[in-house]
């Protein structure tokens, strides 16, 4: 408990204002006694020089006299001084003359001639006052002063002193305990707090800062603690705070890796899954590649192989490691058919493979490494990557030799029956000729009858054979529409001549009526087909009606129309007529001796041209058939516009020329002669590269493209344009016999471009759009000059 | 007036009587027949016809080879010679006219108009 108090704040404090009382009382005290011991010496030291001059001036002539009365009488002035206890007058020789002595002390029995001044011994002061006579010393004054009353008194004195001194350590201890507790309080109460705090974790309480006794500095100690409470429980607040929003973050985090976690792992499986599939489609396009029947090369951006398929190689005879090194071109593909050289710049394939473009060749050859060559049909693509780039071509081809063989059997089969089944009928039909003629004698009448029968069916027998070939050989192409321009008018009256007959045995009249119409065609199919459709008309005709023959020019071909008033076609026939075989009536065929074919052929004619047939009931009866042939181009030309002339004449622009790409040589020479006349220069090309290489070397203001060119088609040419700048933005008209679809369209832009349909776009409206686009581009051209 | 000679060259027994005969019946001429085109030539140059109507398919020597072979020599070459086949095609034709026969008549024919024809072909009245 007491050291304990001690060490307690308040024990401190008391202790403190104790000692500090007692260490003042006891300074102030040793301050008082100091000061008396000094004043006190000091005055006596005085006194004592006082005396013994006052003395000595006495001694001097009882010395002189040897007066020891006189001696003795100036020594009795000390009874004044009771602190002076003795006092001795000696002589010269040092014996003492006179002695004065109230105390213990005893003067000393001699004195050394040379002894002078003050002497301070225990409990005494001394003093050695040589007397002198014309300063020869005569005598000595000897004085002592007793100072242990002064002893004394300091021992009364310090009785007093712890007297005092308990006193006020009595009352400081009491003030001190009072008073401490002003201190103590805000302290101790701090301390309890902190101990709280400390225990309790509670950093919410607060030290009171209402004590009135409190100093500022204990205020603001509390003020302090109290601040720095808060601040730690802020501080707590806030780790709190960051320690929930970093559990938050933590669980977050923890939960995203998880799924983050769980995505790597389907993304895992995905990838395997993936891996597995691209290894079996590996497997199965290589499976693909190995099984294909047909040759697959792949090649590089050099038009040098880098893919051989197992059928390419047999086909070739090569392995890939032959194939390195050189272009595609020189492998396989160096010579023609015939065995003459192929230059490589004039190679499609080499040209489609370097511009990225498609090609399809339906007939060439290709060589095998030992010198033989085997027919071919086959296909270049460009290969892109999946950033669009070119990264080679697959050029994938198949022998034809079979099919040239078929194709071969088939033409001989056709030829074989146009020979072997017509020279028996040839003889047949010689014979029961000349027996119904009745040049080798009378015949009986049923005889006749029989031989006219012969005769028609052996007849229709040779149309039929005739009628199949023809048939097979314009719908299979093989034979050519030597086209050229043809008068509407005159082929419908060469027509109807040839039928004139028929018409006068069925008692019909065919009224041709006045049509014009420059037509572009074959005019021996054209007759032709209206001989078949004039044929027809006359065979449903009954007799006394007429069979119309009539046409009308239309915005870009010619409308032909023949009208019966027979009995007419029902409505869902009329589409199917035109099928081979197809009869109104089952009985027709042989009752009117047709062969089933005509209407077919007449089909695939005017299909041939790039027309259209159809039929149509005849108003007020009968039937009308209608059939379109594409006009030819005005090869009379008007004179050139103002405008044009002027543009072509004007030196600070190149002469226009047109580049007119068409494979049809004689239609390119009415489009080419015709434009020409207007004073437009025209550079001709038959086949895609040709227009391509022409269009760089030329740099035309114009082209005017057909689609289907013989070896790449038209929009081969466009890209191969697109892909130069300049020639990218040339003017383009698209003159195709087939028609183009928006989608076909975008593909065939290059600068301002026009779409014109040949079958809908006469030559003379065709002529209007050249010059209209080439007036444009001129002044355009112009405005640019000018401008500049 | 002297009846006009023909000669008829053709592999077909049938044909060449059936020409024959109507040529014989429709137009009076005398018409010798070959079955073939060596045959043929030996005949035309012994009996130099007027014309001769030779069928452009046969074995052994064909109608073009027959012509070129009546055309080299000095006795028959002005002989008009007017190919009979069964091949009509426009192809055909150009090809054959520009061997240089004078026409070409389509088989079969018509017995009854083949003089016709012939005749319009050669011009002959």
């Amino acid at each position: 408990m007491t050291a304990r108090w001690k060490n307690s704040i308040r024990g401190k404090l008391t202790g403190i204002i104790m000692l500090i009382s007692t260490t003042a009382v006891l300074m102030a005290y040793t301050f008082s006694v100091v000061q008396d011991v000094v004043d006190n010496r000091l005055e006596l030291d005085e006194q004592l020089l006082a005396y013994g001059q006052l003395i000595g001036a006495h001694a001097e002539a009882a010395l002189r006299f040897d007066d020891k009365e006189a001696a003795i009488e100036a020594l009795s002035v000390l009874r004044t001084k009771p602190s002076i206890v003795a006092g001795t007058i000696y002589t010269a020789g040092g014996v003492p003359f006179a002695r004065y002595r109230t105390g213990p002390i005893a003067s000393p029995s001699s004195v050394h001639h040379a002894a002078n001044g003050l002497i301070h011994g225990h409990g005494r002061v001394e003093l050695f006052l040589p007397v002198t006579i014309d300063r020869e010393r005569v005598g000595t004054v000897y004085l002592a002063a007793d100072r242990r009353d002064l002893v004394a008194r300091m021992k009364e004195d310090a009785e007093f002193l712890v007297i005092i001194l308990l006193l006020c350590l009595t009352v400081a201890f009491i003030l001190a305990s009072r008073l401490q507790k002003r201190i103590s309080d805000p302290i101790v109460g701090l301390a309890r707090v902190a101990r709280n705090v400390s225990e309790h974790k509670d950093y919410s309480v607060r030290a009171s800062t209402n004590d009135s006794h409190a100093s500022y500095e204990i205020e603001n100690l509390v003020i302090g603690f109290n601040g720095m409470l808060a601040e730690i429980e802020q501080r707590d607040d806030r780790l709190l705070l960051i320690q929930t929003h970093l559990e938050k973050t933590v669980a977050c985090r923890t939960e995203e890796l998880t799924v983050a976690n769980e995505e790597l792992l389907g993304a895992k499986n995905a990838a395997e899954k993936i891996a597995e599939v691209n290894a079996q489609l590996a497997r199965e396009s290589a499976l693909i590649l190995n099984s294909a029947t047909d040759g697959i090369i792949g090649v590089d951006l050099d038009t040098e192989p880098s893919f051989l398929n197992p059928a390419a190689a047999r086909m070739l005879g090569r392995s890939l490691n032959d194939l390195r090194g050189a272009s595609i071109h020189q492998l396989i593909h160096h010579s023609r058919a015939d065995g003459t050289p192929w230059p490589e710049g004039d190679c499609p394939l080499g040209q489609a493979i370097l511009h990225g473009e498609s090609l399809a060749v339906s007939d060439d050859t290709f060589w095998r490494s030992n010198g033989t060559s085997f027919p071919v049909e086959y296909s270049a693509t460009p290969m892109f990557d999946e950033h669009g780039k070119q990264r080679g071509a697959v050029v994938t081809f198949r022998d034809i030799t079979d099919r040239r063989a078929i194709e071969r059997l088939k033409s001989e089969f056709v030829s074989t029956v146009s020979h072997e089944l017509r020279t028996p009928l040839t003889s047949i039909r010689g014979a029961l000729g000349l027996l119904g003629s009745g040049l080798l004698g009378p015949m009986a009448e049923k005889g006749q009858r029989m031989l006219e029968i012969a005769v028609s069916n052996t007849d229709r027998l040779i149309r039929l054979i005739n009628d199949m070939l023809d048939l097979e050989r314009i719908g299979s192409g093989k034979v050519e529409l030597a086209r050229q321009p043809v008068d509407a008018h005159t082929v419908m009256v060469q027509a109807s001549e040839g039928l004139q007959s028929i018409a006068a045995q069925a008692g019909v009249r065919v009224v041709i009526e006045p049509a014009s119409g420059n037509l572009w065609g074959d005019s021996d199919r054209i007759i032709q087909t209206l001989t078949n459709l004039i044929g027809n008309a006359i065979k449903f005709s009954p007799r006394d009606t007429t069979v119309t023959v009539s046409g009308t020019a239309r915005a870009a071909d010619f409308a032909f129309s023949v009208a019966d008033q027979g009995r007419g076609i029902p409505p869902e026939k009329l589409e199917t007529i035109f099928e081979r075989f197809s009869q109104v009536d089952a009985s027709d065929s042989r009752d009117k001796g047709g062969t089933g074919l005509g209407l077919a052929i007449c089909q695939t004619i005017v299909t041939a041209h790039g027309g259209r047939i159809w039929a149509e009931k005849n108003e007020p009866a009968g039937s009308r058939f209608r059939f379109t042939i594409p006009l030819a181009p005005a090869i009379t030309a008007p004179p050139a516009s103002e405008s044009l002339a002027s543009g072509i004449t004007d030196p600070t622009i190149k002469a226009p020329a047109i580049l007119v790409v068409e494979d049809d040589l004689d239609l390119a020479r009415v489009m080419t002669t015709s434009l020409q006349a207007r004073g437009i220069r025209t550079i001709h090309a038959a086949t895609g590269s040709d227009a391509i290489r022409l269009c760089r070397q030329h740099e035309p203001s114009l082209i005017v493209l057909d689609l289907g060119l013989p070896d790449i088609d038209g929009f081969a040419v466009v890209r191969a344009l697109k892909a130069n700048a300049t020639l990218s933005r040339l003017p383009l008209i698209v003159y195709s016999a087939l028609e183009v679809d928006k989608a076909e369209q975008a593909r065939l832009r290059l600068g301002p471009t026009e779409f014109l349909t040949k079958s809908r776009c006469s030559l003379p409206d065709f002529e209007a759009h050249v010059v209209r686009l080439l007036e444009n581009v001129t002044n355009q051209k112009k405005e640019e000059l000018n401008a500049a | 007036m002297q009846p006009r000679q023909l000669l008829v060259i053709d592999d077909e027994d049938d044909i060449r009587e059936v020409a024959r005969m109507s040529l014989e019946l429709t137009e009076n001429w005398i018409v010798n027949t070959a079955n073939g085109g060596a045959a043929g030539i030996a005949l035309a140059r012994s009996m130099k016809p007027d014309a001769i109507l030779l069928d452009v398919m046969m074995p052994d020597l064909d109608g073009p080879s027959t012509f070129r072979a009546l055309q080299d020599h000095a006795g028959t070459m002005l002989i008009p010679v007017i190919f009979l086949t069964a091949k009509v095609q426009a192809a055909d034709r150009q090809k054959y006219m520009a061997l240089g026969v004078r026409g070409i008549i389509a088989k079969p024919f018509d017995p009854l108009t083949l003089g016709t024809q012939i005749k319009e072909v050669l011009s002959w009245q």
